[in-house]
């Protein structure tokens, strides 16, 4: 029992030094995902004039409205009526952010089939998904109009991709923002702590006294855990500064805590893992940028991982934090965490953190120099 | 068996191919000052290691009173108190804190930590700093901290790695006073030093290691009788007499000479002043203006230039890259 009052002591050391650094830690923390909120949370939130091209194969007079109702505003500048051909082309040549396209049945939807056809370019889908909205709902302005008349169902426009039903881009990547500090977090503050004892002697010291290795192990690792879950919460509460709102209430605040903590608790143990095994910082910065960077990325940090290309696609269902990003989305925007996909997003984060926490007892190295 | 407080038994470590320590023996008594001597990358370090149990010997044993470091390595570390070369102390904490953590990684009982860190505190004169930072402490009290924290769970033997290293004159003098005050109360002390005087001046007995063994054990002047029977000459003369001086004291007394720059370096064995006095008189006869004559016994410098021979390593030698080649692995 002594590898856990020991453990302890040492996590209390790690909380300890921590706390002598609380302001510095706070703000390296914070500071990256300040600036992706800043940046890209406000991308496309106040566009106007958006050149757009439309195709009117309906031609009668609700269209006509339509159409008059979408130039009606700023947001949308219709440079052209014209047909599909000539609009792709202007698409294509980069003269038109998109191309509205009603289908000859507008408002009516036949079969299921959308009435309104929303084509961009991806390259241009910061731009597009803030006018998306603005598109849908004069739509549906039209669908409700209808209704009067007897109609069923209002117009559907289609788009794809999307960044989620009711939402905004800034609170898409709050979500990434939170699982962002966390690993970034996890793997650089246990990483680093572990290379600057090493080089301080503070693991000679630990090594000389009579404690399990495994103490220095579990130490570190429960202090990590308890600092990235810290900065997890922290983001989370930028985001709410930031108009962020958790969609499922108190409940869902309980499950970002659960997926944070897996995330937390299997980043740090990699940290400890790799940062073991490497003698300096500047080493060790290049290792741990070649792994959250891209295991962020692929998580579907700034749009959906599902449109990824096809060759990236198996990297991203690899990731374990594109679940916890997925989860927490779930939770954020939608309001509700179908239970199909807190089996999915659990049973992957907690096999995970298992395996790794056990393969960082036998795969740490406490060497000393 | 009972009297011996370090027990080192035909040692071994290798490093891929490099043999850091080849085949080392020596034995502490309870009690004694034993001081480790030795050049950069000598293999020091390394004995030092093995002995704490950082490092596995490749073969050989060590007995620390009576337990085997491998076998029983907790309890061994319970009775080794041990200061680092590098002064840890985490910056960021208080003396206080940085005490606290130490003694119950050490396992002191709970009801009895504050006492002994007051105690300690007391030990190294920090009771008015003890809720300081210890980053902001000066080098002589950052190491007077590290040495009563080494102290924490009451060792019989106290293994210090150059406890003296970048201090000024009044903080060494401090450090060899709290050393022979914990000897005095009974507690063995290993030591290593590249400070020759340091070796002389605390230790009762000294190895001195080179290229992985031991080149010479005992007591200071059982070293330096091994230099000489008896005295050293040590003449410093203008850069261009050496020479001739070198030649006409050779050929006329018979003297093994060696020289460093401007000095020359000899061996007077027994019925030495008639000989040192001659030898005075001759160089004034042959006009050679003699800058600095002197007689005396061997020095420890004396001692560890004979043994290790007198040409300079840097740290960047064999047992650096042997880390890094297993770092590599």
């Amino acid at each position: 029992m002594t590898l856990f009052s020991d453990s302890i002591t040492i996590a209390k050391r790690e909380m300890l030094v921590f706390k002598s650094n609380l302001r510095t830690n706070i703000i390296r923390s914070l500071m990256f995902p300040l600036i992706i909120i800043l940046f890209f949370g406000n991308l496309g939130t106040s566009v106007s004039n958006v050149p757009v091209a439309v195709v009117n194969l309906a031609n009668n007079q609700i269209s006509t409205q339509f159409i008059n109702a979408l130039q009606g505003q700023n947001m949308i500048n219709i440079l052209t009526l014209t047909n599909q051909e000539t609009a792709l082309s202007l698409l294509q040549n980069g003269e038109v952010t998109a191309i509205i396209t009603i289908a000859p049945t507008f408002p009516q939807n036949q079969n299921g089939n959308p009435s309104v056809y929303v084509y961009y370019s991806n390259s241009q889908f910061s731009t597009v998904s803030a006018i998306l909205p603005f598109i849908e709902g004069t739509a549906s302005n039209f669908g409700s109009a209808i209704q009067q008349k007897q109609q069923q169902t209002a117009p559907i426009v289609s788009s794809n991709p999307t960044t989620g039903a009711s939402s905004n881009y800034r609170d898409f990547i709050i979500a990434s923002v939170i699982i962002m500090a966390t690993a970034f977090g996890s793997i650089f503050g246990s990483g680093f702590s572990i290379i600057v004892d090493r080089q301080l002697g503070t693991i000679k010291s630990f090594l000389v006294a009579p404690i399990n290795k495994d103490a220095i192990l579990l130490g570190k690792l429960l202090a990590g855990t308890v600092q990235s879950l810290l900065y997890g919460i922290l983001a989370l509460c930028l985001g709410f500064v930031f108009g962020a709102g958790i969609a499922m209430g108190v409940i869902g605040f309980l499950w970002i805590i659960a997926l944070i903590f897996f995330v937390s608790l299997s980043f740090n143990a990699i940290a400890l893992i790799v940062a073991s095994r490497i003698k300096t910082v500047e080493l060790y910065a290049i290792v741990a940028q070649a792994i959250t960077l891209p295991t962020w990325f692929l998580s579907g940090a700034f749009f959906p991982a599902s449109s990824f290309p096809a060759f990236i696609q198996p990297f991203s269902i690899g990731d374990p934090l594109t679940y916890a990003t997925s989860g927490i989305r779930d939770v954020m925007l939608s309001g509700y965490f179908p239970l199909s996909h807190i089996v999915t997003d659990f049973s992957i984060m907690i096999i995970f953190s298992l395996i790794i926490v056990i393969m960082s007892f036998r795969l740490f190295k406490s060497t000393i120099d | 068996m009972n009297d011996s407080a370090v027990d080192i038994k035909n040692i071994k470590k290798t490093f891929g191919t490099f043999q850091a320590v080849k085949g080392i023996s020596f034995n502490i008594k309870k009690g004694e000052i034993f001081g480790i001597l030795g050049p950069n990358g000598a293999g020091k370090t390394t004995t030092l290691n093995m002995i704490l149990g950082l490092l596995k010997p490749t073969s050989g044993s060590i007995t620390i009173e009576g337990y085997d470091n491998v076998e029983d390595s907790l309890k061994v570390k319970q009775l080794i108190g041990f200061m680092t070369q590098e002064t840890v102390v985490d910056g960021y904490l208080s003396a206080r804190d940085n005490l606290t953590i130490f003694a119950k990684l050490y396992h002191v009982p709970e009801n009895e930590i504050e006492k002994r860190v007051n105690k300690a505190l007391e030990d190294a004169n920090l009771k008015e700093f003890a809720n300081k930072a210890a980053g902001t402490f000066s080098g002589g009290m950052q190491r007077r901290l590290n040495l009563v924290k080494s102290m924490l769970q009451e060792p019989s033997i106290l293994i210090l790695d150059e406890p003296t290293t970048g201090l000024d004159v009044q903080s060494r003098v401090g450090m060899w006073d709290s050393i022979r005050k914990l000897n005095d109360k009974g507690i063995t002390v290993i030591l290593t030093t590249q400070y020759l005087e340091e070796s002389d001046a605390l230790c009762d007995r000294i190895a001195i290691i080179d290229h992985g063994e031991i080149k010479a054990i005992g007591t200071a002047s059982e070293l330096k009788r091994m230099v000489s029977e008896g005295n050293v000459l040590e003449i410093t003369l203008k850069p261009e007499d050496v020479d001739k001086a070198t030649k006409i004291i050779s050929n006329k007394f018979k003297l093994k000479l060696s020289v460093e720059g401007d000095i020359i370096k000899g061996d007077i064995q027994k019925d030495s002043m008639g000989l040192s006095i001659k030898i005075a008189q001759y160089l004034e006869k042959e006009k050679i203006h003699v800058l600095a004559y002197s007689v005396h016994l061997p020095t420890m410098d004396d001692v560890f230039i004979k043994l290790t021979g007198a040409s300079f390593r840097d740290s960047t030698s064999s047992e650096n890259v042997a880390s890094q080649a297993r770092f590599r692995r």
